[in-house]
């Protein structure tokens, strides 16, 4: 009975246990549920929230990677990406004296412990320059390019009348260099001078500014270019000397120099002075580099067959009561090939005569020379271009360069086109990717081009050009040195000495144009001031440093055949 | 050389082995380890621990500088080394707690919830004092005791509230809550205001869940708003913050910074290490790294990351309606409400639609206690969830459930 009792009242007591933990369990369970459900409730609403914010709010934007790594003006590079022109912002110290703004001293401390709290953090400036500055109560600079840091040291000093103006800052790391071709950016922000004037409006474009622009520079070739431009000129005590390299099958420019130059980093007034273009904007008689010119013009015309035929040499042409001289005796007659060789007006003048005035003048006008060069650049001189029919003596002094002004450019292209097969293209400074070069006009023969390549070579072989025949590089050009006009005629001493080349003759890949402005005779150009003993030599310099940059080797086994014109000089005896 | 042990092979001889749980080779533990966890849990919580990561890189540059000063520059990275630490350490401790039995875990935070209110005690007698509030106990390295008591007082109430299993006679509900007060105490006497809510929300989720009558639940509601009133009233720090929150603030006050910066990105964000209005932001790596995230993340990435932790809770909270046993749902509904409760304060806290107190993102904040005694909680909670994924389980009906609720109404 007990017994019953007891296990009863236990399975009663289970039974109530195992009813508890079921409800419980139930119970429990729902309201998990309910858990869920407030968290849901929230999660919603942060989630309204977010879209909110992100929707209603005025979320400042903008602010992507893109964005903060595009620079406020485009970087300009040379065609290996080379960073020619750059744009950071940076920090500049400005005196602010109103900045107080209470009636009082502008300053807190006084000028003379703020001006040495500076000094201390930009030791080159001066304690009693800038206590006067900060005395003085004007607004300004006190100094330009702050470093970060710095700023943050300047923030230190704890004056409010010193501010930190975050500034855009246009940089050129290679200094000088091409300062020509890049020019610089005034303080209005727009461009000056050179490819920063033509990009202006790409260079701000916030769409297109995130890539370089590429131009056609090769750093490297413009380094070498200039330096030993600059090393000529300075031998020479000439004034001022410009060269160029150009790609004869593409127009590009490799290189465009100009000296003296000025650093597009700083511009101040000697910057100024030096900011005119030689290559592009001024305009010389080039003179005898345009014999060859005169030559390929002829040949094409079919007035000369005969390359052997000889001319006389020995006396002055007379017409109209100028007289057309060599600078001395070179032979009672030469033939086309010596008279190139020996530069000899006389002999040119004659085939310019033969050819005559409106065959040269359309070759000469096919080749550019009557309009300004073509490149980009904003500063490109006119040439003294005599319109009309051209008289007999005007035809005789263009063929050797006189009575014709033009720049360096438009010899440069005009040689383009003579060596390479005798298309002439526009100069570009902008990258032409390979294949889209401009289609240019035929202005020679490629017959004749390929006689040009052979004449050009003797020349640097057994004439005026010997000291620009690097070895090995198949150079090939024309001497020119041609007085400058002055007051009453031209002046004998005063010369414009150029050297246009080109290389390798077996294949012109290249023209190369040194020019120096009045140079004198010294030592270093075995006081001579014409171009055999200057400008040749500068031209004989680069080609061996810019050759193999451009994938052209020094190879004495490769040349052009000259087999055929080689008996026509010196009777065949070198 | 356990794997090459033989294993168990029950015979007539084996009595001798009696209370001896057979010893399984330690792969074979990893084995039953791996297959009974909640290993989709796992994955979503070291997913968000890898974007605290990220957060705590973007954020810690602006906290370095803020707390570099003329004698010593922090480097930029600093507390992201710092947090990658914290982080390791916290693995371990995930792994560990993760790897108990059921049982075991059960008396581990029960143990530790006794050790951490005798700490909390210590605390104003011997803590150390940073920012105004006394919080850390320096016993060889410094650590915050009520950050290690979150994780253990879940598991602890759960412990006490399951009793009544045992004898339906028993006033859980007072004993609960007396230790509920004493830690409340505790907690305020530091002031940690913002601690003390988080635990009375959880053990308010604990006795919801065990089973209290609707109107005593309205009771204790009323009880809370209650406090809240006395203390906006008396606690001055709290009245301060909820004045600030109703009235809109100043400008460039905390709030402000916090919500210029999240909306510093737009809804892609600047790009990581791009944002700039971080800088200027207070507590960029801890209370604000939300805001952080907004700004070099975007909007976008905030919002998966409330969908991230509402998919942990979901994740837990939705295998628990399958679950038998009533300690393991009170103590895992616990620790979820506190990971997911301390997140979602702390998120809207940073959205503006909650006054600002000092509470961390867990898994993403920089922390040091935080981050083990975090990844402590959710070891626990992977402990405690542990499942034979061969044993079937009765299927939640709520038919049926409604049904048994009528009868036994």
């Amino acid at each position: 009975m007990t017994a019953i009792m007891v296990s009863s009242a236990i399975s009663s007591g289970r039974s109530q246990l195992v009813n508890t933990r079921q409800r419980s369990l139930i119970m429990a369970r729902l309201r998990v549920l309910w858990v869920l459900a407030a968290f849901a409730v929230l999660a919603v609403a942060a989630l309204l929230r977010i879209a909110y914010l992100g929707v209603v709010e005025d979320a400042p934007r903008g602010m992507s990677m893109y964005q903060l790594l595009l620079p406020p003006r485009g970087e300009i590079a040379d065609r290996n990406g080379v960073p020619l022109a750059r744009a950071f912002p940076a920090y500049s110290l400005w005196y602010n004296p109103a900045a107080l703004d209470d009636g009082g001293a502008p300053l807190v401390k006084s000028p003379q412990q703020v001006a040495r709290e500076l000094v201390r953090i930009f030791p080159d400036m001066d304690v009693h320059d800038l206590t006067r500055r900060l005395q003085s109560g004007r607004a300004g600079y006190l100094r330009r390019r702050v470093l970060p840091e710095d700023a943050n040291r300047i923030q230190e000093i704890g004056e409010l009348a010193l501010e930190i103006p975050q500034e855009t800052e246009r940089f050129y790391p290679q200094g000088s260099m091409a300062s020509h071709v890049l020019g610089y950016v005034a303080a209005d922000g727009h461009g000056r001078v050179g490819m920063e004037a033509v990009l202006d409006k790409d260079l701000l474009d916030p769409a297109r500014r995130a890539t370089p622009a590429v131009l056609s520079l090769d750093l490297r070739v413009q380094g070498a270019l200039e330096e030993e431009l600059k090393k000529g000129m300075l031998a020479t005590e000439a004034v001022g000397a410009a060269g160029i390299v150009l790609d004869v099958d593409t127009g590009e420019v490799l290189a465009l120099a100009s000296l003296p130059a000025f650093d597009p980093n700083r511009i101040d007034a000697a910057g100024q002075r030096n900011m005119f273009n030689r290559v592009t904007n001024q305009v010389y008689e080039l003179g005898s580099t345009f014999k060859p010119l005169t030559v390929a013009a002829a040949i094409d015309a079919g007035v000369v067959t005969d390359l052997s035929r000889r001319y006389q040499a020995n006396r002055p042409l007379e017409i109209g009561g100028f007289q057309i001289r060599d600078s001395h005796t070179i032979g009672a007659s030469l033939n086309v090939p010596e008279a190139l060789i020996h530069s000899s007006n006389i002999v040119t003048a004659q085939i310019a005569d033969a050819l005559g005035g409106k065959a040269l003048k359309r070759t000469m006008s096919d080749l550019g020379m009557d309009q300004r060069p073509f490149i980009e650049l904003p500063a490109r001189g006119f040439p003294i271009w005599a319109s009309g029919d051209w008289p007999r003596l005007r035809t005789m002094t263009v063929s050797y360069g006189h009575g014709i002004a033009v720049t360096p450019l438009h010899l440069a292209s005009a040689y383009a086109a003579m060596v390479n097969g005798g298309i002439w293209r526009p100069a570009t400074l902008r990258k032409v990717e390979p294949g889209k070069a401009a289609k240019g006009r035929r202005v020679f023969k490629a017959s004749t081009s390929a006689r040009m390549n052979q004449l050009l070579r003797m020349i640097a072989v057994y004439g005026t050009g010997r000291n620009a025949d690097a070895p090995g590089f198949r150079v090939g050009g024309k001497t020119g040195s041609a007085e400058k006009p002055g007051a009453g005629g031209y002046r004998r001493s005063t010369l414009v000495s150029t050297f246009a080349a080109a290389f390798p003759m077996d294949r012109p890949r290249y023209v190369v144009i040194a020019m120096l402005d009045e140079p004198k005779g010294t030592a270093a150009s075995s006081y001579q001031r014409t171009a055999a003993w200057n400008a040749a030599p500068i031209v004989g310099k680069v080609v061996p440093r810019i050759g193999p940059l451009l994938g052209i080797r020094p190879d004495d086994t490769r040349d052009i055949d000259l087999s055929d014109l080689k008996p026509l000089v010196h009777g065949g005896v070198e | 050389m356990t794997s090459s042990s033989p294993s168990f092979i029950p015979g007539p001889t084996s009595h001798a082995r009696r209370g001896h749980v057979p010893r399984q080779s330690r792969r074979a533990e990893l084995r039953i380890w791996w297959r009974e966890i909640d290993r989709v849990l796992l994955a979503l919580v070291l997913i968000v621990m890898a974007m605290g990561t990220l957060a705590v890189a973007v954020a810690s540059p602006a906290s370095a500088d803020r707390l570099s000063n003329a004698a010593e520059r922090l480097p930029d990275l600093y507390f992201l080394w710092l947090h990658l630490r914290w982080q390791a350490l916290g693995l371990l401790a995930l792994l560990a707690a993760s790897a108990l039995p059921k049982d075991m875990a059960r008396r581990a935070a029960i143990l530790l919830a006794m050790a951490m209110v005798i700490a909390l005690v210590l605390v104003p007698l011997v803590g150390q004092e940073v920012n105004g509030a006394r919080r850390w106990l320096r016993l060889g390295v410094a650590f915050q005791p009520s950050e290690f008591l979150k994780p253990a007082f879940a598991v602890a109430l759960a412990w006490i509230l399951s009793w009544r299993l045992r004898d339906p006679n028993l006033p859980v509900l007072a004993i609960s809550g007396a230790a509920m007060a004493l830690v409340a105490g505790l907690l305020m006497a530091q002031p940690d205001f913002g601690s003390t809510v988080l635990f009375f929300g959880v053990w308010f989720v604990l006795v919801l869940l065990a089973d209290l009558p609707v109107q005593r639940l309205a009771w204790l509601v009323g009880a809370g708003m209650a406090a809240l009133a006395s203390a906006y009233l008396f606690y001055e720090n709290a009245r301060h913050r909820i004045d600030a929150f109703l009235g809109g603030g100043t400008a460039f006050d905390q709030v402000d910074l916090a919500s210029r910066t999240l909306l510093g990105g737009g809804w892609t964000g600047t790009g990581m290490f791009l944002g700039t209005r971080k800088m200027s932001l207070p507590e960029a790596h801890t209370d604000y790294i939300f805001s952080v995230i907004g700004e070099e993340f975007g909007l976008l990435s905030c919002g998966l990351i409330v969908l991230l932790y509402v998919a942990i809770i979901a994740r837990v909270l939705v295998r628990l309606v399958e679950e038998e046993d009533l300690f393991t749902i009170l103590a895992a509904t616990g620790l979820t409400a506190q990971i997911g409760g301390q997140a979602f304060i702390n998120i809207l806290v940073n959205l503006q639609l909650f006054p600002s107190k000092g509470m961390t993102l867990p898994l993403i904040s920089y922390g040091g206690s935080s981050t083990v005694a975090i990844c402590m909680t959710v070891g626990f909670l992977l402990a405690i969830t542990r499942r034979n994924p061969y044993l079937a389980r009765e299927t939640f009906d709520w038919r049926e459930i409604l049904q048994r609720k009528g009868d036994a109404r």
